[in-house]
This record gives structure tokens, sequence and C-alpha cells, in this order.
């Protein structure tokens, strides 16, 4: 791949794309320089992106005991929780589009998608928000220490009912999905393990006056279980230690960082075989990151073509494009969680704990519709200048490099170059490409 | 579309009738000159030119939103491989329902004492007979079995049961047990008829895995009004950058073939859908397809999937607009729609309580408004969902994965009853029911019955039918 392609690649994977200005700064440092920086960006404060005001959140314990008992309550209750989260949304999206440090907000996005958690059930964005700042501020660092504190936060308590966890039949809920979404994948443990995890689970508990997470002794079982092999397993924090531990848990979470960041692949694949083995040695987020975009296969066809923009980073990779600016966000009408949703993607409510899957998941005709209509949208209040101060013959040429897009197929040059005498359209087709909606 | 030349569907576009007037009706969808048709078919570039240069004036012309008699031609024995009418509606219940809370043994004490304060009192199951009842949220669905149109098959699943909720679901969309195949049921149907992406459909953002063939994918329709952005030209543009290049990566191929199905989408059900997003066919006020919320606040709660507290009935939106294009006698002859939240660990019994009454209310008032229509009448409604759950109940008031299920089947021309054999409670293996009905018979019985195919080459060997419709 030339130079100036695979900077705009690792932009696009490291971050949600670059603008034309980012890129030509980023030819002077190289492949090599762009990436430490970004990597050096996982630790830096972010004044930028910490700009953009949080939403007033209601916190715990949410409600007075009584005071929801008439249906209006209820109602206005919900009404304001609804606006929380479409503020909280908002608040995500603009430090997405605002961050002088992408790689942070793109790992956070990315644990969202590891570790999904919906709001549809957890119900309080304020417990979203938490589990979101969790991602960000521990998300680099140690997997195992990660995995604990997602697990003992609120919104995954309730998610999964591990806050409610009791004896003598506990639920099996979080157990489960622990190991089969998050560490280790199907197929690496017995229905005993999950059963034995469950035991080991019991106790734990979510004050939900206050919030906090505690294991209750009254509630928990001491029994020692037998789990993976090992016996003697009676706490929830060792079935972490030893579930992050594993060979299987180095596989899953190698697979499901190069499918993210890369392009899709199985545990199985050999090339996982190779990086969960370095991974293993300290079991760090970044330095996985780091390996990855380091890796030869990342800088490759294989990568540029292999994964549909998901919506959320089609959107805000677009609103950089076209320097809409992080305040704008919210006064968009309708909201933007709208068309995120007709998109088939609404940011802290995934679809179930299994996640987003990828690529022809965002190719339906109804999203076609969505993603059309949220291209005219934004082509109307973006800045597209770079295109319509340029002469017709030369706007196919701007409206690619607006979009940091290196080639068109024969079909779609043919539509740009139909529409050159309206720059709006031409946007509004670009954005539509397979070009652009590829990544 | 794009390649396809959209081959499956000359003749049988029988799109955009306005009569809704359901009695005038002949026997099943009415059919566009033919030779017009492939005219504007042949090829996504002509038919996206015709679509601009023509207008919708003359578009609605040519495809007719009002129907002539002259035009209305009964399919040539060449076309009937579509036949549209029986319409199959897949209701996809996301989570793993409680079968055993929904068709209820309540006269067995084993169920009693395994569901300690889960156990629905016998006095507030709705009996159906060979002592079983229920849930007290189903009156609808008893008055479907009271009127015989209502089949319930008993102990459906399959051998070695997966309780993972995404390989389960897996097993169930692509039909297949075993090793994971990436392609649906459906999908596979789609891909031998050679079918347009409009024959099979779902409503909503995105496409489940039943709907995809490794050719042809169902086409997902959005709720609300059909109407394409921009102007005529920025449209034929669009039709033009959705034509297949040659060469071009896979993803990108895909990505273009995506943005030609909504070509298609549009021109064929873009009049019916935009002319009844506001009738609310079921009669549930605030369901009707663009009534929820204006500009995408639907989608919005579709893809909350139903779990929200104050989630209006989701599913009763997706089968208003399912009924609305029935009973206009538009191409799709398969519907996918869905709800979920079914996965009830912890405090199973007011949010499965909710969750039965709106699937309860939306298929029943789905099923009366289709019942006695020409167009209708011989729907087929399927709800399935990837597993059952544990017989004893857990301590926090919820249960866990389980097996075998019931499996619902209802519409006006149902031969209800129970069919299958209900799985023995007294012998359960690891806590759960064993099945006693291989799923893939129900499939077979979709194809054969209801969408006049032989099931073999879409399932991996031959099973035993009902006799259910």
């Amino acid at each position: 791949m030339i130079a100036e392609s695979s900077l705009s690649l690792l932009y696009r994977r490291a971050g949600f794309g670059a603008t034309s200005q980012e890129l030509s700064a980023a030819r002077a440092l190289g492949y090599d320089g762009l990436l430490s920086r970004l990597l050096q960006g996982l630790y830096k404060s972010d004044p930028a992106a910490d700009a953009i005001k949080l939403p007033e959140m209601l916190k715990p314990p949410f409600y007075k005991p009584g005071s929801l008992n008439t249906p209006a309550a209820i109602n206005e209750f919900n009404q304001t929780l609804y606006q929380e989260r479409v503020e909280l949304t908002n608040w995500w999206l603009g430090r997405m589009v605002a961050t002088s440090n992408p790689l942070r907000e793109k790992l956070t996005f990315f644990l969202h998608c590891h570790f999904p958690t919906a709001i549809s059930k957890v119900r309080f964005p304020f417990y979203m928000y938490r589990q979101n700042e969790i991602f960000r501020s521990q998300g680099a660092g140690d997997f195992r220490n990660l995995t604990m504190a997602v697990s003992t936060d609120p919104a995954m308590l309730i998610w999964l009912d591990a806050g409610t966890d009791k004896l003598p039949d506990p639920n099996e809920n979080f157990a489960r999905e622990l190991m089969e979404r998050f560490t280790m994948g199907i197929g690496t443990y017995s229905e005993l393990d999950v059963r034995s995890a469950a035991m080991a689970f019991t106790g734990w508990h979510l004050n939900s006056e206050t919030g906090e997470f505690a294991v209750v002794p009254k509630l928990h079982s001491n029994l020692p279980q037998i789990f993976l092999g090992k016996s003697g397993v009676s706490t929830g924090k060792e079935v972490i230690d030893i579930v992050t531990a594993s060979d299987a848990c180095a596989r899953f979470v190698v697979s499901s960082a190069w499918s993210r960041f890369a392009y899709p692949i199985k545990p199985s694949d050999p090339l996982v075989g190779d990086l969960a083995l370095k991974y293993l040695t300290d079991r760090n987020m970044a330095n996985l990151i780091k390996t990855i975009f380091e890796h030869p296969n990342f800088r490759s066809v294989e990568t540029s073509t292999g994964l549909i923009k998901q919506p959320v980073k089609y959107l805000v990779g677009a609103l950089k494009a076209l320097g809409v600016s992080a305040a704008h966000l919210s006064s968009i009408k309708p909201p933007i969680i709208n068309s995120l949703a007709g998109l088939g993607q609404v940011l802290f409510d995934p679809p179930s704990v299994g996640g987003w899957p990828q690529n022809e998941y965002w190719l339906s005709t109804s999203a076609a519709l969505a993603r059309w209509r949220l291209a005219h949208q934004l082509s109307l209040i973006g800045d597209i200048s770079l295109v319509s101060d340029a002469p017709s013959a030369a706007r196919v040429e701007a409206v690619a490099q607006l979009l940091s897009i290196t080639g068109w197929s024969s079909s779609t040059l043919s539509a740009l170059k139909g529409a050159v005498s309206n720059p709006h359209t031409l946007v509004v087709l670009a954005l539509v490409s397979p070009e652009y909606v590829a990544n | 579309m794009g390649s396809d030349g959209n081959c499956d569907n000359k003749g049988s576009s029988g799109q955009d009738r306005t009569d809704s007037a359901p009695h005038e009706a002949s026997s099943g969808g009415w059919l566009v000159d033919r030779r017009k048709f492939l005219a504007l078919a042949g090829g996504l570039g002509a038919a996206g030119v015709l679509s601009a240069t023509l207008g919708p004036r003359l578009w609605e012309d040519f495809f007719g939103a009002t129907p002539k008699s002259a035009s209305v031609v009964k399919p040539s024995t060449a076309l009937n491989s579509v036949n549209i009418t029986r319409p199959l509606v897949v209701v996809t219940l996301y989570g793993g329902n409680d079968g055993l809370n929904t068709v209820i043994p309540y006269e067995s004490g084993v169920y009693q004492a395994n569901r300690g304060p889960l156990a629905i009192d016998a006095a507030r199951v709705l009996p159906i007979g060979d002592g079983f009842g229920l849930h007290p949220s189903m009156n609808g669905f008893e008055k479907l079995w009271n009127s015989k149109k209502l089949a319930i098959v008993q102990g459906v699943g399959f051998t070695n049961p997966n309780f993972s909720h995404f390989e389960s679901m897996d097993i169930w969309q692509s039909g297949v047990p075993g090793e994971p195949v990436s392609s649906g049921w459906l999908g596979r149907w789609l891909d031998a008829t050679n079918s347009s992406p409009l024959r099979a459909v779902s409503i909503g953002p995105t496409m489940p895995t039943l709907l995809t063939g490794e050719k042809v994918q169902g086409a997902a329709i959005p709720p609300g009004k059909l109407v394409l952005p921009g102007d005529s030209v920025e449209q034929l543009l669009y039709a033009t950058l959705s034509q297949i290049s040659s060469g071009e990566p896979q993803l990108l191929k895909e990505a273009a073939a995506a943005s030609g199905n909504l070509i298609q989408l549009s021109r064929q059900l873009g009049q019916t859908l935009s002319r009844t997003a506001a009738s609310d066919p079921l009669h549930f006020s605030g369901t009707s397809s663009d009534a929820l919320a204006v500009n995408g606040g639907e989608a919005l709660a579709i893809a909350d999937g139903g779990g929200g507290q104050s989630a209006p009935n989701v599913l009763a939106t997706q089968l208003s607009i399912v009924a609305n294009l029935i009973l206009a006698g538009a191409v799709p002859q398969v519907y996918s729609v869905e709800l979920g939240g079914f996965d009830t660990h912890v405090n199973q019994q007011p949010i499965q309580e909710k969750l039965l009454g709106q699937l309860d209310s939306a298929v029943t008032a789905f099923v009366d408004a289709l019942d006695g229509t020409p167009q209708g009448h011989g729907t087929v409604v399927m709800v399935y969902t990837e597993f059952g759950r544990r017989v004893n109940a857990n301590s926090n008031e919820g249960t866990d994965h389980g097996w075998a299920n019931n499996v619902f089947v209802a519409g006006p021309s149902v031969k209800g009853g129970f069919y299958g054999e209900p799985p023995d409670i007294n012998r359960l293996q690891e806590g759960n029911l064993v099945f006693t009905t291989d799923f893939r018979s129900v499939y077979a019985t979709m194809f054969e019955k209801v969408l006049d195919v032989d099931p073999k080459p879409f399932l991996d060997g031959t099973f035993s039918q009902f006799l259910i419709v």
C-alpha cells in the first residue's frame, strides 16, 4: 500500500478517520510516528473532548421510594430518563468528534462492543456513563482488572443479573455470558463450569439505593467448586482470575480486537495463535492494539476492504470530515439518536449481550435508506466549501479529498461525474458510495 | 438486485393495489403486463433511468396504483412458483421464552413443586385441554384456540441442546444443527427460487439470518413512509452508483447491492408503504407505522426491542405494516418480525406477563385483521424462540436456559389443536425438558404446506410434517 493510504487506514481504524488537514500533518510523521502519537494519546489528557459538557443525570437512588405511584409520575420519570439518554448519546458522539486522542475514544467504543450492555434493561443513563468511564480510564490497561471493574459495576450487575445472585439456586446469566461473550468463547467450557461459576458469584449484590457493589456473606456459597479443572474455587474474583488467565481468553480477546480493528477473524485462525502468545505475556490492551497496528497483515488490502463502517463510525467520520462541531450535535433535529436507530446501531443499546454483528449486518435496504437520509442532513449542515469552491472539473477530486477516499469504482465515478454541477448532491452521493460505506 | 436481473419477480409484481376493499379481489394479487415489467426491471440502469425520467406521475401509471380489471391476469403455470395466497409470517421471540409458563401443565405436581413461587396458579390459567392452560395474559390466544385458529406444536427442539442464546438461535435461524452455516432456512429458499429480495422481508433496520441466502438477502423494510431523499436527478445517480462494478472487493459489491435493493424496494413497495403508513389495520391506537414518533423514533422503539419499561407494543407496529402489505396484495411472500426481552433469569413474572400480553394482543389482532380477506385469509403465523427454560426455577424468581419448547402456528385457515408430543416432565435431562419433535418438522411443514415447495433441498434430511394448514 502506498504511504498515504496506510496513514488514512490507520486514522480510520485507530480513530474515526482523518480530516484532510490531519492527513497532511501526518505525512511528516510517517506511519510509525503517527502510530506512536496515537498510542501516547491513550494516556494524555484530552481537553478538547473534556470540554463537551456532561449532561445532568439522575443518580442513585434515582427516585424516592413511593414517589412513582401514578401513571403520570412514571411517565414523567421515563421522559426524564429518555432525555438524559439522548443527551448522553450526544455527549459521547461529541467526544468522538472533538477528541485529540482518537484512539482512546475508539478503544472505549471497541470495549462497548466487546462488553455489550444495553440501556433498555439497565434503564439509567448514569450507570451507562459510569461503565463508559471505566472503558475510557482502564481500557488500555490489564484485561483482568478491566473485566473485574466492568463486572462489579452497576450497569453489568443489572444487565446480566449478577447483582441479585443468591442461594440456593443462583441464576446463571452472568456466569455463562462472562465466559461465552467476554472472555473465552463458546466450546471452551462445560455446562458444569457454568453452574460452578454461578455458585461462586452468589452473594454479589448491587445496592440499588447507593449504586455500590458488595459481596453479601450470608447470600454467598462458600462451598468449593471445581471450575475449569481447578478445585477449591469459591469466589467470583477467583472465577474472573481463572478465565482471564486462560489460553482460550487470550485467543478470544485477540480475535475480538483483530475483528474490530482489522477484519473479521475466528479465534481458531493461526494469526490469532501468534498474537495470543504475545498477549499472554502481559494481557495489556494497549500493547495488544499496538501489536495489531504494527502487524504486517494489518497494512493490507484485506484490512482496508475488510470492514463496513459501523454506523457510529460512519456518523462520526462524516461529522468530522464535514466540520460539524460537537457543539452543533445537540441542535440537530430530529435527534441524531434516531438516525443511529435507523442505521441499526444505537449507542448504549446493543441488541443483546452478543453485541452488534459486523459487515453484512449494516447492509440492509432499510439501513441504506437511513444512510441516504443522514447523508442529506449532513450535507446541509456541514461545510462542503472544499467541494463547492472547486471548479466543476475538479469537484470529484475535491470530494475524494474531503472524505479521504483514494479511488472510485467505475459506477461510482460515473455517478459522481453526473453531479458535479450540484455540490450538495455530489457530497451526498460520495457519502453513500460503497467506497465510503466500506472502511 | 443489480446483476440478478430480478428474474423471479417477472409478472408477479403484485405491487401497489390500492384496493383495500378485500372482497372484490381475484385469487392472488394482480399482475402488471409482463413485458412492461421486464422492460423496467431488466437492469438497474434502465430502471433507474426510467424512474428518474418518468417521474412519479408516469411511474404510477406504469406500475399502476389502481389496476384496471383488464390488467388483472392469473399467474400462468410457468409462474406457479410464485404463489402469494399463503403469506408466511415468522415471529422470533429473542431471549428464550419460558414455554412452560406459556403453555402450562398446570395439573402437574412436578410443575408446581419445581416452579415454586413462579408456578402459575391453576385457578388463573386459561385451560385448553389435555391438562394444559395458557398463561393468564393470553386471552387472545385462548380465543384463537377456541375458534380452531391456533395450533401448538409441543416438545420442539433438537438433539444436543445448546444453551447459548446465539448458537441456539443460529441453529434455529439456519435450520441446521451442529456445524454453523451462514445461510438461513428461508434464505436458501430465496436462493433456490432465484427470488428478488422483496420476496422475503423483515420489518426494521436490520436483516435476520433466517432471510439471508448465499446469493439473495431478503429486504429490510423501514417503518413509516418510504420516500427516497433527493430529486429525480439524485435518485437516478444513486441508482447508477448502486450498479455493481466488476472487480471490486466483495464488501463494496455488497454495499452497492444494498443500495440497488433499496431502489427496487422503493419502486415496488414505496407507494403501498407510504399510502398505508398511517393506517392501523390492527386497531391498536398509536401503533400504526408512523404514529409512534416521527423521523425514526419508531426505528428506535424497534431497536429497543420492546424490552424497555414503557416501550410500546413494537410487535404490533411491525405486524401492522405486514398486514397492510398483505391486504394490499403486495409482492412479499415471507415476513419476519420480532420481539425481544424474554431472557428472564430474574423476576420473571412481570416481565413475561407484559411480553406475552404484547405477543397475544398483536398476533390476535393481526389474525383478526386478515380473517376472511381474500389476500390474507391464507396467512400463517409461526412463533418460535431459541430454547425453553429450566424446569426448576432459580432463587431469583427467574429461570435459566433450557431445552424443548412450544411453537405456535396461527392463522385464519390454520387447523387448530395440539401437534407433536408434550415432553415428559417426569423425565428431565440435566433438569431440562427433552425434545420430542425435531424443529425441522415445523420447517418442513411450512415449506410444503405454506410455501408449496418440496422441503428436502432446504433441510438436511426428510422430516415428518403436520397437517396444520
